[in-house]
């Protein structure tokens, strides 16, 4: 079997990355990082229109309308990736709800919003992740080694005021995700957790709508980290 | 037997009947199948995901409704033409055998099945049996079995299925026409504890088919060609175990069917790479690769039945049939289940 060199500078060529949330913010950075490294990427999105454009962007990516939110777009968003990639080695959970907007203190969260928050940002993940597990853990059988990266926020970390929905829903991922990374590692598939920081997007803005973008970091820098750590975790694991 | 009609894998009441290479018949609660196993067994799998493969729209030149099934493939790559079954109106809620057959068939006929168009490219030679095309992209065409696809069914459970209700834990790409349904057994836990055991686990993909036409005649040449694949590291596995003296063990006839035909063509030797099995398994045949199999269990004179007597002497089937009569062991995709060790194969 011939082996994929992984270093953070080398190409992900073959590699087949499925990104949710891909039209905006990281997701769509990561689109860009992942073109560039030659890898077979699909993307996931809720808006048809967003998903054709950024199709029209990257002609050799996979466009997949589908809202993780929903437990019955799961199966045919998962069908979609395994059917369109022929199989995924790498999972980027990056669809993201703040929950309330403008952000709320617990007490004024309308239950509906907290829900929203929990269901996009933990049970999405969760079965998107439960649904292609065959396919991550045959990769990992096959010596590709079988990868899941949950976008998480120092918000799953740190008490912020405001931030409880998506801070709470954030922090059942990481714990989630290192659950999971236990289990799963003697069969070589990885559970991680990436922090991307603060960074310049439409979604920061709607949680912050008076930040100084300047301050904000690049979502191209965080994709390229994302990338590295796709690339150094992979090269553990690769025969 | 009585048809399981519930749509649940692992119920925790499922049965195994267990016939050992010496002829013994046993009864064993199903979930500990993993004390059957011995330090050095490999278990294959087959990983194929079942498609959404039954759609439901309209046949263009009659404007009569249909519903359509695809039942085979030239390849596991192979997304714009299928062979298909076709029905007239109706779905699964009626026997298959009491379904109506569809409006008159030709080449050209346009289908119109939810978001995809699909061209009869050929009729052949059964009024219920054509070769169709999707014309649209790959993409559009995913997308189209995605949302508008079903899984395929029977009127044995009422309930629609889900398509979650038809992978297994192990589901890998899509491939199957229906559930490679033994391996409804396996869950994470299940495969966690082999490799403590020192017994291993891998998979091939295999394009599992349609197990009914509801037509005496296109139900005799089932199983249709199918496309399976064998990656590197599983014909790997399968060289070391026969090598080091362990059982191989097929979870479900798809699986047997692909790794004798491998062998077949290859000397003796499961290679890796893609084939297409058009070996039928029957009493005459020469196992050569797999040493025990687990799977659903069978009515006679059915192909399942047949592929078994490969395995086990008459004898010992015919005491199987009564056990699991006596014992009321439920039939179809989600009843109980065999572990049968081969009689009659090339290792015992």
């Amino acid at each position: 079997m011939s082996s994929t060199t992984l270093s953070s500078d080398a190409g992900l060529g073959a590699l087949r990355v499925a990104v949710t949330g891909g039209t905006s913010g990281l997701g769509l950075a990561l689109l860009e990082e992942l073109h560039n490294k030659r890898a077979k990427v699909a993307f996931v999105a809720r808006t048809r229109r967003n998903v054709e454009n950024v199709s029209r962007l990257y002609p050799a990516s996979l466009g997949i309308v589908g809202d993780v939110s929903q437990e019955q777009d799961i199966y045919p968003i998962a069908m979609q990736l395994l059917g369109g990639l022929g199989g995924v080695d790498v999972l980027v959970n990056g669809a993201s709800d703040l929950g309330p907007v403008p952000l709320a203190l617990l007490g004024d969260t309308e239950c509906e919003d907290l829900e929203r928050a929990l269901n996009t940002n933990v049970l999405g993940p969760f079965r998107l992740t439960k649904a292609i597990l065959g396919s991550l853990s045959a990769s990992a059988r096959e010596g590709r080694g079988g990868l899941v990266v949950n976008v998480s926020s120092d918000a799953a970390v740190n008490a912020y005021p405001h931030w409880g929905a998506y801070g709470a829903s954030k922090a059942a991922l990481l714990h989630l995700s290192r659950i999971w990374n236990e289990e799963l590692s003697p069969m070589g598939v990885q559970v991680l957790s990436f922090d991307p920081g603060n960074m310049d997007t439409p979604l920061h803005a709607a949680a912050v709508p008076d930040a100084d973008r300047a301050q904000l970091k690049r979502p191209e820098t965080a994709a390229r980290e994302l990338v590295g750590l796709i690339a150094t975790s992979l090269a553990k694991v690769v025969k | 037997m009585i048809a399981a009609a519930e749509p649940v894998q692992r119920p925790p009441d499922a049965k195994l009947l267990v016939v050992s290479r010496g002829g013994s018949v046993r009864h064993w609660p199903r979930t500990d199948f993993a004390r059957l196993l011995r330090p050095g067994d490999l278990i294959v799998a087959n990983d194929a995901a079942t498609l959404p493969a039954s759609l439901s729209g309209i046949h263009l030149p009659s404007r009569r409704p249909v519903e359509v099934r695809l039942a085979a493939r030239d390849s596991l790559d192979e997304i714009r033409r299928f062979h298909a079954v076709i029905f007239g109106g109706g779905d699964f809620h009626v026997r298959t055998e009491d379904r109506i057959p569809p409006p008159r068939l030709a080449a050209r006929d346009g289908l119109q099945l939810g978001p995809l168009q699909a061209v009869i490219e050929q009729v052949l030679d059964h009024e219920r049996l054509a070769v169709i095309r999707f014309p649209g992209s790959p993409r559009d065409i995913w997308e189209g079995l995605a949302l508008h696809g079903r899984p395929i069914q029977y009127s044995h459970v009422q309930k629609p299925l889900a398509l979650w209700d038809s992978w297994t834990s192990i589901a890998s790409v899509p491939a199957a026409f229906e559930p490679p349904s033994a391996g409804f057994l396996l869950d994470w836990n299940l495969l966690d504890g082999l490799a403590a055991g020192r017994i291993r686990f891998c998979t091939i993909t295999h394009s599992a088919g349609i197990s009914s036409t509801g037509d005496a005649e296109l139900d005799a040449r089932l199983p249709f060609d199918e496309p399976y694949r064998i990656s590197a590291a599983s014909a790997l596995a399968i060289g070391q175990t026969r090598a080091g003296g362990g059982r191989i063990i097929a979870i479900g006839t798809t699986v047997v069917r692909a790794l004798e035909h491998a062998a077949a063509i290859g000397n003796g030797v499961v290679a890796a790479g893609d084939g297409l099995a058009t070996n039928r398994i029957q009493a005459a045949s020469r196992v050569q690769v797999v040493d025990a199999l687990v799977s659903g269990t069978h009515e006679p004179q059915t192909s399942h039945y047949e592929l078994l007597r490969a395995f086990v002497e008459d004898e010992t089937l015919r005491r199987m049939d009564q056990e699991l009569n006596t014992h009321n062991y439920r039939a179809h995709e989600f009843g109980d289940s065999v572990f049968v060790e081969g009689q009659r194969t090339a290792a015992a």
